[in-house]
């Protein structure tokens, strides 16, 4: 494994995330536009989740849907701006437990909005209609989810143990 | 370059206040957990105000401007937790964000925001509320439906640099 870490560390892609050649607001930038993609996908889901458990009744649910274009793209640019900084950094992340959680709570929460949009944002009978308890108690969890992927994310820069192996 | 004197003193000040004494002192896992709050209550802020914006800019036709406003308590709530925990940092180092280029473009973004929403709300808001839900958006109300999203990427892009930006 530390040759596929030394491997990626000494690629010239990963140099150039560190800032270390050419620019070197590049790390900066990556990561600033990671919080962005963060605030709008969480964000729309946590609009879904408070509708859902009862909040802002007169929003039909099936339109709340219209906003996960915005979730899409916030996914795509957290996605790549995240392999970016996995490339800058491969040991730091791989080798940190918390990597691992977060990336659980993400595809756990995401497999949970796509469980949202098959079964309840495509459904007009939840548009004024209640809401099953089983839908409800997901939204709690997706919630939790969410919040353990944002924690997790944080604590990466608190909990690793190896920054580099080069 | 020679630093304001009243800067200074206002953040020396800052750091020696019984808050700042009450934040550090519960140790090295309080800053981590407060940075992760101020990101929760981001996404509330995005998750409620951010898409009222939007659905005033265009999207989401069909969704009542009345019924999604009925969102934004979480966002004033996830403003007062990144209130309660910026607060938290600023007396925590001081000295980090006062003489911080990012910090205070931060500010100017969280002034103009403010600016705008009290203009909102003393203007176009009480019209906007009664259009129907398929209406187009006056151009006053999407006006400051983009400064609002603007400046709350502003708010979010700039609070993210501050690191980068330690004096």
């Amino acid at each position: 494994m530390e040759a596929f870490f030394i491997w990626l560390e000494t690629s010239s892609l990963s140099s150039w995330v560190r800032g270390e050649t050419g620019w070197t607001m590049a790390f900066p930038v990556i990561i600033a536009f990671h919080a962005l993609g963060m605030g709008f996908l969480v964000g729309v889901a946590l609009a879904i989740n408070a509708r859902v458990l009862g909040a802002a009744p007169g929003i039909p649910l099936t339109l709340l849907s219209r906003f996960l274009p915005v979730a899409m793209l916030a996914l795509v640019v957290n996605a790549i701006s995240g392999i970016l900084l996995l490339v800058g950094y491969p040991t730091k992340a791989l080798t940190n437990p918390v990597f691992y959680i977060k990336l659980a709570c993400i595809a756990l929460a995401l497999w949970n909005l796509q469980w949202f949009n098959t079964n309840i944002l495509g459904n007009k009978v939840y548009d004024t209609g209640a809401i099953p308890r089983r839908a409800k108690n997901l939204a709690i969890i997706s919630t939790v989810l969410w919040a353990g992927a944002i924690v997790a994310g944080r604590l990466l820069a608190y909990t690793y143990v190896n920054l580099m192996s080069i | 370059m020679d630093r304001n004197p009243t800067l200074q003193a206002l953040s020396d000040w800052l750091e020696s206040t019984w808050l700042s004494e009450a934040f550090i002192s519960q140790g090295y896992w309080s800053w981590p957990m407060a940075e992760s709050l101020h990101f929760m209550g981001l996404c509330l802020l995005v998750g409620s105000v951010g898409l009222v914006d939007l659905r005033m800019l265009g999207m989401a036709r069909g969704i009542p401007l009345a019924a999604i406003h009925k969102l934004i308590p979480f966002g004033v709530a996830g403003f007062l937790v990144n209130v309660t925990t910026g607060s938290l940092f600023l007396v925590g180092d001081a000295d980090q964000y006062i003489f911080n280029d990012s910090f205070r473009f931060k500010l100017l973004f969280l002034l103009v925001a403010g600016i705008n929403v009290l203009c909102f709300y003393s203007t176009v808001f009480q019209e906007a509320k009664t259009l129907g839900p398929e209406a187009d958006m006056p151009w006053k109300v999407k006006l400051m439906a983009g400064v609002s999203l603007a400046c709350w990427i502003g708010v979010i892009t700039a609070g993210r640099l501050i690191t980068f930006y330690r004096p």
